[in-house]
């Protein structure tokens, strides 16, 4: 366990390049975060592939470890105790965005299509090959069941519009982790003016998940 | 627990969601409507017995109640063969029993899908529209107080009687608030970690004994 | 999220125990725990006091706010302010609810803490309700919700966020009922 100083030292920091410098409880941290942000927020988060390979990494070299000990040592049981947790909290992540994949497929590949060079996917590799089975199966199995029984000119379903989009303008719970400042609130009702709030670090809000998209991105607002 | 099936909601606008089980039976509903021009060929396709001598052939003005989505296919304001009328729960007199007291009214009888229903009507211009809109918006607001009580604090009780009043739509939010309740009530005793056979299981347990008996 | 996720997170909130046993600093992937002496208070992660409780292993110290009068005094203050008030805990609820269900005999008083607990939970969600309904009834786009807790969110959160979408969209067929007339061509 290396340097255990910087534990206590600065914030989980989320960005990829600085994954390198992360200590073992940051990183438990931050897939904590991508987990809890994943669960509440109404679209597809960024792939955090780079904390969930670290995490597994993390897990088997610590399994790796605890086979060379002896059954019944109180240590093995704590251990495992911490792995199993640790493990539950990567799978229901994983879960999680397997899920929305799910009920947003047309959706997600059609933004994977369109994404340009160097922008980082919302997918992960294994995500993304998930996606396009399940895009594929979906349709063989909406022409079996239904569209060949059909006239010929209605055996097209354009999936795009028949599943529904994410909806970016749901509301949502947040805390905030990095003061902002001058977020415009937009009017509900055409008698209300559209207004300005700044975010206190540490206040909590209910607001549409629109206004603070970027800011759940950049790690700025942790949704609750 | 996560569930295997996730069915799609309604689309709640002036389009229907396509695989929205919610929204198809609701674009089933019957709307009254007036033909414009004489409809040939389509009086058994529409339900209408021929008039004497007219042959298959609807005649211009007769009343027709069709199905909303064949209304939404057969509506078009540049050929007019077809009027819309606004059904009497979204005409002036219901609007103003509403802005009165949402919560009287039983939008299970009167419905059952009184918003997906009515934010589809705003697809056939009507001079009305935006007060239709609005009532509903403002319905909607009115009753919203009542669904959360009446959700929240009915726990291990028969809700029946609770939902009986209320659209399809607030009938899945009443839902929504139930689910909290129970789930946070479950795991207060305790009960969240005990492992309980999926009702598809019970069920099937019981018919293979039904079965057996007959 | 479901009541007993929250739980899991609560789970890693510190409390200290009195083992009745040694072991070395232990190296856990979250960070290091102990060393363990006989009888020498220190600091754990509940999931692992409660475990090594049920084995009978240690005694857990109630957390400093679990005493009835602190607790009066938070659910006295509770019922008088308008806004929620800073719970002693972002976990209170699931804390108490862990420890008074594993470990009551650790605690004094457990059943009047219990009630106190539950007599607080009870005037916020009271309180939540009437804040959600008002934030409906304003059609308000934006809340400042200070100290309400995870657990709160969840019970009442989804039926809230549900009826705000479905306003939103009725509120939204307010202008697109008008654009379809003029977008006809």
């Amino acid at each position: 366990m290396a340097d255990m100083s910087a534990l206590e030292s600065g914030s989980a920091a989320g960005s990829e390049e600085e994954m390198e410098v992360l200590t073992p409880a940051q990183l438990i941290r931050s897939l904590q975060q991508a987990w809890l942000n994943e669960k509440f927020s109404p679209e597809l988060l960024e792939s955090k592939s780079e904390t969930v390979e670290c995490v597994l990494e993390q897990l088997e070299h610590m399994e790796e470890n605890l086979k060379r000990t002896k059954k019944g040592d109180l240590k093995v049981g704590i251990h495992c105790m911490e792995v199993e947790r640790i493990r539950y909290m990567l799978n229901s992540y994983l879960r999680c965005r397997l899920r929305k994949i799910e009920k947003f497929f047309p959706h997600i590949l059609e933004k994977e299509k369109s994404r340009a060079e160097g922008e980082p996917s919302t997918l992960s590799p294994e995500e993304f090959a998930f996606a396009k089975e399940y895009m594929a199966n979906m349709e063989t199995y909406m022409r079996s069941v239904a569209l060949k029984h059909m006239p010929p000119n209605l055996q097209r379903v354009d999936l795009l519009n028949a599943v529904p989009k994410p909806n970016l303008d749901s509301f949502v719970f947040l805390r905030v982790k990095e003061r902002q400042e001058s977020i415009l609130v937009e009017p509900e009702t055409d008698e209300q003016r559209e207004y300005v709030i700044d975010l206190e670090e540490g206040s909590q809000h209910l607001i549409r998940y629109k206004t603070i998209a970027p800011l759940v991105a950049s790690g700025a607002v942790h949704l609750i | 627990m996560s569930e295997a099936y996730f069915p799609v909601g309604p689309g709640l606008g002036l389009e229907e969601n396509f695989l929205s089980l919610g929204d198809i039976l609701m674009s089933q509903e019957k709307l009254p409507c007036r033909a414009e021009t004489a409809l040939p060929r389509l009086a058994a396709v529409l339900g209408k017995g021929a008039a004497a001598g007219q042959g298959d052939c609807i005649p211009e003005g007769t009343k027709l109640e069709i199905p909303l989505w064949l209304a939404k296919g057969m509506y078009d304001t540049k050929r007019r063969m077809l009027s819309v009328d606004l059904p009497k729960i979204y005409r002036e007199r219901w609007r103003t029993v509403f802005s009165a007291d949402a919560n009287v009214v039983d939008l299970h009888k009167m419905g059952p899908y009184y918003y997906g229903f009515g934010s589809q009507l705003l697809n056939f211009d009507s001079p009305e529209n935006t007060e239709v809109a609005q009532t509903i918006l403002q319905t909607f607001i009115g009753r919203f107080r009542r669904i959360m009580d009446s959700s929240q604090n009915a726990y291990n009780e028969d809700t029946s009687a609770l939902v009986a009043r209320l659209d399809e739509l607030e009938r899945a939010l009443f839902q929504a608030g139930q689910k909290g309740l129970n789930d946070f009530q479950c795991w207060e005793k305790g009960q969240t970690c005990q492992i309980t056979a999926s009702s598809l299981v019970q069920n099937y347990r019981k018919r293979k004994f039904t079965d057996l008996d007959g | 999220m479901d009541p007993a996720e929250a739980e899991f997170l609560a789970e890693q909130e510190l409390v200290t125990i009195i083992p009745n046993f040694s072991l070395d600093r232990i190296y856990l992937i979250g960070g290091d725990l102990g060393p363990f002496n006989p009888g020498l208070p220190v600091q754990v992660p509940l999931w692992l006091a409660m475990n090594l409780k049920q084995r009978q292993k240690c005694r857990i110290i109630p957390l400093e706010w679990m005493d009835v009068e602190k607790l009066e005094q938070i659910r006295d203050q509770e019922r008088k302010e308008d806004t929620f008030t800073p719970m002693p805990s972002p976990y209170y609820m699931e804390l108490t609810k862990l420890l008074l269900n594993y470990a009551s005999e650790n605690i004094p008083k457990a059943d009047e803490i219990r009630t106190l607990v539950k007599e607080t939970w009870d005037t916020r969600i009271a309180k939540l309700r009437l804040s959600a309904d008002s934030f409906v009834r304003q059609q308000e786009a934006h809340a400042r919700l200070d100290n309400l807790t995870l657990m709160e969110i969840n019970t009442a959160g989804t039926f809230l966020t549900q009826a705000l979408d479905h306003m939103y969209k009725l509120r939204t067929n307010l202008h697109s009922g008008e654009s379809a007339q003029s977008q006809d061509f």
